[in-house]
């Protein structure tokens, strides 16, 4: 692996959490303001241009690496997410809920490695 | 969690469509990408030549739709649970290809699959005591 691909995958990863936050974010605004207010539509255009570049990115390397080797990191996003959205959006992450990420994280690097 | 419609509107039925939409699209994307490799070009790290590929197109279309209803669970569910819960869909793949397909699946990846459904289902636990609150 070159110093390239490592880059690639870590801002797939980055691109991907990064636009999951935002859009939950952008979902929240809805409940109080509906549909039909800026904030709404410059966050969600935010988040989709993130996921974008993230699906872009691991189409790219879908072509150079096997699916086995790039899961991994795909995985590891499940447990980053969880504590992102604890830090950035003050979400509640249980002990519970903290423990179940990390066997899922835990779980899809092993599937995706054998 | 604040009250939500029930039926096609249940943000659990969503969670089920938008992972069973990713399923499907992620095998049509890896074929689609395979098809369409070209290591020449000088914009393959980008993956836009796989645009060529219809199956690719198709993966599109499901991945809209199950982004559109992933949008719909995180307007009532918050990230930390929905998306762990969303990751089912990584077992559901080796699952799919060993009873559909055949394809042998060994040791250190069922511990892994054993490691992933223990997850969810620490996961979830919560939230079933949640639902019945409610």
């Amino acid at each position: 692996m070159t110093l390239l691909s490592l880059v690639l995958i870590l801002l797939a990863l980055v691109t991907f959490v990064g636009g999951q936050l935002i859009l939950k974010r952008a979902m929240e605004s809805t409940v109080a303001h509906g549909l039909r207010q800026s904030k709404f539509i410059a966050l969600l255009g935010c988040g989709i241009f993130l996921m974008t570049i993230s699906f872009f990115l691991t189409l790219g390397l879908l072509q150079r690496f096997d699916l086995s080797y790039l899961y991994p990191f795909q995985g590891l996003s499940v447990i980053i997410i969880s504590v992102m959205a604890a830090i950035m959006l003050k979400e509640k992450l249980t002990w519970q809920l903290t423990i179940g990420s990390l066997l899922i994280s835990a779980g899809i690097v092993l599937v995706s490695m054998s | 969690m604040r009250d939500r419609p029930s039926g096609f509107g249940n943000p659990w039925l969503q969670l089920v469509l938008s992972v069973m939409c990713v399923l499907v699209s992620e095998l049509l994307l890896k074929r689609g990408a395979t098809e369409t490799a070209d290591p020449a070009s000088e914009w393959s790290w980008t993956g836009i030549n796989s645009l060529a590929s219809p199956l690719v197109w198709w993966a599109i279309i499901l991945i809209i739709i199950s982004f559109i209803s992933w949008l719909y669970v995180l307007r009532y569910i918050p990230l930390t649970i929905a998306f762990p819960l969303s990751r089912v869909v990584d077992i559901l793949v080796p699952l799919g290809c060993w009873f559909f397909l055949g394809e042998a699946i060994s040791a250190r990846r069922w511990c892994g699959i054993a490691l992933v459904i223990i997850g969810l289902a620490v996961t979830a636990k919560p939230v079933a005591r949640l639902e019945e609150r409610l």
